[in-house]
């Protein structure tokens, strides 16, 4: 978490930086830039194409266009925080939300891979089947058995792990709660930090059925 | 003509202002608790009745309730989710609109079906979609054919009086079908419902209940789970 402090001090700076430059440029309607520069920002954190390397940073790739644009909308209302994110959402103009999304959302989510085959065999029997003893519906239920998504529910296969598991902490506890209706924080409170670190493990195994 | 016309009208614009203020002051009410009556209209399931379903909105509302109920709302054989496929529209209606006012206990479901998950439009939804569905999987049975005996109880004890000689229920009394459902699911809402723990006992079951022994339970159950889907026998007479 300090390395990724660090990184955000440092991109903030890097912002402040690209907002003087915005200030002192006219040449762009609205102070907009055009989404190949502005797609270098996004890049460096989330990868050119989407697909991020960083472990706490999630792929965008792939995820359902309007999801990203909630998303985005909702880290610079202060719905949603992350100490990197909320600042890079101030540097960025909600009229620019819509085509980042589509942007990312174009793109191919790329495959992930595990080297903990008994952590990945606990995580398939609860994203298939929940927990029953503890009521944890199956998270194929919303998610698709391969992990796909919907317009309502966000893509998974492939996703990195870390960012899951944060993602999944962060419902538990209730500082993300931005889910629309609320079911995403029912279902991490169920989930205990072993099943939370299994199931954030199947997941980035989990490749689109064809 | 027209006056009668418009005083029906304003009857019935005063009936819905008089029930919205109902929907203000409505307190639900539990069984055993003073003031339970069975069957009572909560507001909101009236406001469900009024809107009617629509299966196809019904399929994509039901995505957030497959990851109990599963895929094809068969639930689990072992009966813990139980089976959804072809209940009756106003059994399901009640029994969702009950579970939100709190008066049928649910508390594993409760998150995944209370307001905000569901709006009161796509419980209509839902229950027109599961009405139309039929289950292909095979259910959970006792581990031991006791249908003899279940289908004797059952029979004496004026059960098929409420749901019906092939446990096919009443959609207009809202009595719920239990033909091919589950065995652990039956038992367990047979104890819950005849020790009043569910919310929503209909007295007049649990007089008819209350006499049967655990073993005695245990045979109603496996006797309703042996039978086939109420479907099937009307289509095949
Ligand atoms: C300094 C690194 C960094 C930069 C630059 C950055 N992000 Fe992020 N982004 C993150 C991190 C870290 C998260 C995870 C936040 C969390 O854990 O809640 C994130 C989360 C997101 C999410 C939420 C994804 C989800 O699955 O819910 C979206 C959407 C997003 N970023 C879009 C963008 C866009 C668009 C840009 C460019 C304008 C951008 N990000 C730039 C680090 C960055
Ligand atoms: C009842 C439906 C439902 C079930 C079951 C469910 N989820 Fe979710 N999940 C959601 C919704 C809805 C969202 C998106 C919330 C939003 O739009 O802000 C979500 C979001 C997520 C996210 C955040 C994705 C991102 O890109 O930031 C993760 C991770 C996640 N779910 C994992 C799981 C896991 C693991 C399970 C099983 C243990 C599970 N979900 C079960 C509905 C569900
Ligand atoms: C977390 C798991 C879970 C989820 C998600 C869930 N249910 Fe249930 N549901 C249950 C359980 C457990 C029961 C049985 C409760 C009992 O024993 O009384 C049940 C019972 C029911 C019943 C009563 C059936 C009967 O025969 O009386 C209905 C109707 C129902 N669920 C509908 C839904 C709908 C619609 C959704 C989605 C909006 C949903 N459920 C989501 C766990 C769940
Ligand atoms: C007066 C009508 C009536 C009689 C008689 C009756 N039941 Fe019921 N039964 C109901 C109603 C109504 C419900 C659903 C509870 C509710 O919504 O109020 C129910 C629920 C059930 C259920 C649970 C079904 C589900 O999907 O949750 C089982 C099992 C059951 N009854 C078995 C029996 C048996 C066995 C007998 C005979 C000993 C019996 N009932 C007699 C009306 C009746």
């Amino acid at each position: 978490m300090r390395i990724n402090t660090h990184r955000g001090g440092k991109l903030r700076a890097f912002g402040a930086l690209l907002g003087m430059l915005l200030l002192t440029t006219t040449v762009y309607a609205d102070d907009i830039p055009p989404l190949e520069e502005r797609l270098q920002l996004c890049g460096g954190c989330h990868n050119p194409d989407g697909n991020s390397v960083i472990p706490e940073n999630p792929k965008l790739a792939g995820l359902d266009a309007k999801y990203i644009a909630r998303q985005l909308g909702d880290f610079k209302a202060g719905k949603r925080s992350n100490e990197i994110m909320s600042g890079i959402i101030t540097m960025v103009d909600e009229k620019e939300f819509k085509a980042l999304a589509t942007y990312f959302s174009g793109q191919k989510r790329s495959d992930g891979t595990s080297d903990k085959p008994d952590l990945v065999a606990q995580g398939k029997q609860i994203f298939d089947e929940g927990v029953i003893g503890t009521a944890v519906p199956a998270c194929a239920g919303c998610h698709n058995e391969d992990g796909s998504g919907s317009d309502k529910f966000p893509r998974l296969n492939g996703q990195n792990p870390a960012y899951v598991v944060n993602q999944l902490m962060n419902f538990k506890n209730k500082v993300r709660n931005n889910d629309p209706k609320a079911v995403m924080q029912a279902v991490a409170k169920r989930l205990n930090e072993k099943e939370i670190a299994a199931v954030a493990e199947y997941v980035t195994t989990l490749k689109e059925a064809e | 003509m027209n006056n009668i016309l418009s005083i029906i009208f304003v009857s019935l614009f005063s009936l819905q202002a008089g029930m919205a203020q109902a929907a203000d002051a409505y307190v639900p009410k539990v069984y055993g608790k003073k003031g339970y009556v069975w069957d009572e209209m909560t507001p909101e399931r009236i406001q469900v009745l009024k809107m009617g379903g629509d299966p196809v909105k019904g399929k994509e509302s039901f995505r957030g309730c497959r990851g109990c109920h599963k895929a094809d709302a068969a639930g689990v054989r072992e009966g813990v989710y139980p089976r959804l496929t072809g209940q009756h529209a106003s059994v399901l209606i009640k029994q969702i609109t009950e579970i939100r006012a709190g008066i049928r206990k649910n508390p594993k479901m409760l998150p995944f079906v209370e307001d905000p998950a569901i709006s009161v439009e796509e419980i209509g939804d839902i229950a027109a979609y599961l009405n139309s569905l039929t289950s292909v999987r095979e259910n959970g049975k006792g581990d031991v054919d006791m249908s003899v005996q279940g289908k004797k109880l059952f029979t004496d004890n004026n059960c098929f009086k409420c749901h019906g000689v092939n446990g096919e229920g009443n959609a207009a009394k809202a009595y719920p079908v239990v033909a091919a459902q589950h065995y652990g699911y039956l038992l367990r809402e047979m104890k819950l419902i005849m020790t009043g723990v569910r919310g929503n006992s209909n007295p007049d079951m649990v007089k008819a209940i209350s006499k049967l022994k655990q073993e005695e339970l245990e045979a109603v159950a496996d006797y309703l789970s042996r039978l086939p889907d109420y479907r099937t026998v009307a289509a095949s007479k």
